[in-house]
């Protein structure tokens, strides 16, 4: 519990935790604002096949997390990677010897403000589309509720995978690389060719796990593996980064 | 107390610290001498447990660093004064260090008093502050915990000299009250201002580990003695060994005595009746002294302590 309240206090005692959550915030609006004007526009114009009807605010919550998940990233990248530039990680070390403990430390505070971060930018994503969809919106109560709970998980997860990348890579270009890597680029392009077999190899990684699980999806896995998908993905990338802590000087 | 047994880190091929085997004990300020790149920060990162030994072994009071449950308590350090983060307040890093040992806030405030930083000092983020501001946040954070074993790398860098009386007194005072103050630096003078024992190091590898009084009579004066009369010469050498002087033969006609001095040597040499060409003090500086010792040319040993592992 002291190292978890140590890195509390070290979290909010930067500005650049706020600026990330306010970068957050205004990413979530405009892109879900942006995703519901599309979603109305489908509806009303001359071509019918556009057509998507009535489409739920959470469909357009979830859909901006693609986006929004980088400024969640950064903060749990930043947590450990500012230790690194600014050598204050000696200083931790020195507080709390156990490698083990510092991280577990961070990726219980990364989770927790993660978590609460997505519910509110769940929150914020869901006031912003609701009016632009106007007609062409429903926002049914629980099934509004669980789709925010469902980001606030995913963006908790994806903020610890970021943390324990960064403490193996040690940098932020590097691991925020990798992140848009493998949570992006090497899936997509998996993707791409619609071979059944690469098919297969995209749906393991963990923006894809992540996304079958928001979507709700049964289809190739139930969202639940891709819950747990993600969740072991985010442990490997902590693990990972425990080896690394413990195994380099410091 | 801190004990080091055989301690040795290599990067690759170069070895940063070589086999060191020296006891730092309670209640004296033990200076940690060698010029830069000496392995005095490695060594110290070791103690701290945050480079891994090679091999041998860094104990606090019997106990590996990463055995400690809330190492504030047992061990105050300052490395390295910059390592904060530029947009954090001192009192915030200092607060969560406080935290993540289970401090109270109070001593927070007390260490900020006993280093002499405000308020207003203390609120602005990391990267205001100056290397002599920096430094007595990091004695701070040393001092934090309360902890009976003190270690300070080059503690008087960047401050003035107002700064740099307090921290010779600072250290006085602790080691006063019983801790164990090991205190790196790179300068013979100020060290010869505030430890009352001395372990040098140059390359990584042991020099001296003896009372401060004991390096600089035993290798700040070296007497070259010069004289046409080899027997004449052995004879002084004799006698010089004899009342504790350390002789080296530098030659058919030429010796080097240490740890005695030119008076007496010059009295001994009219008593044995040896005529002298030459009796002269070099290397009669400290600085040069010490440049000698680490040098690698000279190996110095004072008073033997352990190199037996217990």
């Amino acid at each position: 519990m002291n190292t978890i309240a140590a890195e509390w206090t070290k979290l909010w005692s930067v500005r650049s935790t706020w600026w990330t959550m306010l970068a957050g915030l205004l990413v979530t609006a405009a892109t879900a604002g942006q995703l519901a004007i599309y979603a109305a526009n489908a509806n009303t114009n001359d071509d019918p096949a556009d057509d998507a009807g009535v489409v739920t605010v959470g469909s357009i919550v979830i859909g901006s997390v693609e986006l929004t998940q980088y400024a969640v990233l950064a903060l749990g990248l930043l947590l450990i990677t500012s230790e690194f530039t600014s050598g204050t990680i000696r200083t931790t070390l020195q507080c709390t010897p156990s490698r083990g403990r510092v991280l577990l430390a961070k990726a219980a505070v990364t989770g927790a403000v993660t978590f609460a971060l997505g519910l509110l930018l769940g929150a914020v994503g869901a006031a912003v589309a609701r009016p632009v969809l106007g007609r062409w919106g429903t926002a049914p109560a629980a099934e509004t509720l669980s789709d925010v709970a469902a980001v606030a998980v995913y963006l908790a997860l994806v903020g610890v995978l970021a943390l324990g990348l960064a403490a193996a890579l040690r940098s932020a270009v590097l691991t925020l690389t990798v992140l848009v890597a493998t949570l992006m680029i090497v899936p997509l392009s998996l993707q791409e060719p619609d071979i059944a077999v690469l098919n297969r190899i995209a749906d393991a990684f963990p923006g894809v796990a992540g996304a079958h699980f928001l979507a709700g999806d049964s289809d190739p896995y139930p969202a639940a593996v891709g819950l747990l998908l993600l969740a072991g993905w985010a442990a490997a990338a902590l693990a990972l980064g425990r080896v690394a802590l413990r195994r380099r000087d410091a | 107390m801190i004990t080091l047994r055989g301690l040795t880190k290599r990067f690759g091929r170069t070895t940063a610290v070589d086999d060191l085997t020296v006891d730092i004990a309670p209640g004296r300020v033990t200076g940690f001498l060698g010029p830069n790149g000496a392995g005095k920060s490695t060594t110290m990162r070791m103690v701290l447990g945050l480079d891994r030994p090679t091999a041998g072994r860094a104990l606090i009071d019997g106990r590996a660093y990463r055995e400690l449950r809330r190492p504030l308590r047992e061990v105050g350090a300052l490395l390295d004064a910059r390592a904060i983060h530029p947009a954090r307040s001192g009192r915030a890093h200092l607060l969560a260090m406080a935290r993540s040992n289970g401090l109270p806030t109070h001593r927070v405030d007390e260490v900020l008093g006993t280093v002499g930083l405000d308020a207003r000092a203390a609120a602005k983020p990391g990267r205001t502050l100056s290397l002599g501001m920096a430094q007595r946040l990091g004695i701070a954070g040393a001092l934090l915990g309360d902890p009976p074993v003190l270690m300070f790398d080059e503690p008087v860098n960047g401050l003035d000299p107002d700064g740099v009386r307090w921290v010779r007194q600072l250290m006085r005072s602790l080691a006063d009250e019983g801790r164990t103050v090991f205190v790196s630096s790179h300068l013979m003078s100020e060290m010869q201002l505030t430890a009352d024992r001395l372990v040098v190091i140059g390359r990584g590898r042991l020099l001296a580990d003896a009372p401060i009084g004991e390096v600089i009579a035993g290798s700040a004066v070296a007497v070259r003695v010069r004289s046409p009369h080899p027997a004449g010469l052995a004879a002084l050498a004799e006698r010089l060994t004899a009342t504790g002087a350390t002789v080296t033969p530098a030659g058919p006609d030429e010796l080097t005595v240490t740890g005695a001095t030119v008076d007496r040597i010059g009295d001994l040499a009219y008593e044995l009746g040896v005529r002298l060409h030459e009796l002269s003090p070099h290397g009669a500086s400290l600085e040069q002294a010490f440049m000698e010792l680490t040098a690698g040319s000279v190996e110095y040993a004072g008073t033997p302590t352990g190199g037996t592992d217990r």
